[in-house]
């Protein structure tokens, strides 16, 4: 993938992540509604693995940490993404450099190593099997 | 490389390329030392349509892009539900050209 697709998909993605944020802020937490557009939990009724993890980022915006990892912890994953990734294209646009290019080039790499993409799936697994058990 | 032999490799390998690359292949092909014949047909390319299967099966989770080797949207996918589930239904349409882009990388890689 090129750099400015890269970028471009990274800053539409942050962009739709807000919305979706705004758009969820109100309803999640003071009706206590689910957020409910997972496909799966929709047409199974069994939550799929990243299921919880609009209300476990609406939990940080909250200040409250330990909440988030019981909802699921992809959530500090996501805010983390959210809050450091548009400020480093941003630099990167600014400055002419591609360093956050790089450093997906990299991690790509990185995560293709058999001993790091083994224990990485079975960590998803034992994630799903824990919404499952917790009933999101 | 014979003519034939470049012929064969087209017809069993279109489908796994677009079809407006397939002139190209072929020229560079023609154009190439017969040495490197064992190296290209060996190349384990993609199947567009068991990524269709996949996609539609497990694209909720990112497995089709991950299989593809694009790991970084494999996550992004995986986290966030399949892009809310939208993402999942647009990439039952866009895979099956993405895989084709791939073996063209691939290949690209043996045939410069």
């Amino acid at each position: 993938m090129a750099r400015n697709k890269l970028y471009l998909l990274l800053l539409s993605a942050c962009m739709a992540g807000y919305i979706w944020l705004i758009y969820n802020y109100n309803r999640v937490v003071s009706e206590g509604m689910e957020p409910g557009v997972c496909l799966i939990k929709r047409v199974t009724g069994i939550p799929c693995p990243s299921c919880g993890t609009t209300r476990s980022v609406l939990s940080v915006l909250h200040g409250d940490f330990t909440g988030a990892l019981l909802w699921n912890p992809f959530g500090i994953i996501i805010v983390s993404i959210l809050l450091i990734g548009p400020l480093w294209v941003f630099f990167d646009i600014l400055l002419r450099r591609d360093s956050f290019y790089q450093f997906y080039v990299r991690t790509e790499f990185f995560l293709k190593r058999k001993w790091i993409a083994i224990p990485a799936i079975l960590l998803v697994l034992l994630n799903w099997i824990w919404n499952l058990i917790k009933g999101l | 490389m014979e003519a034939q032999k470049v012929d064969m490799f087209i017809m069993t390998n279109a489908k796994y390329f677009e079809s407006y690359q397939i002139n190209g292949i072929r020229e560079r092909l023609i154009a190439m030392d017969d040495s490197r014949w064992a190296m290209i047909s060996t190349v384990q390319l993609k199947d567009p349509t068991i990524s269709l299967i996949i996609s539609i099966l497990a694209g909720h989770f990112g497995i089709d892009r991950f299989i593809l080797g694009d790991i970084g949207l494999g996550i992004a996918k995986l986290l966030t539900c399949g892009g809310l589930g939208i993402w999942t239904i647009i990439d039952w349409f866009l895979i099956m050209g993405a895989t084709r882009e791939k073996n063209m990388q691939k290949i690209q890689q043996l045939l410069y």
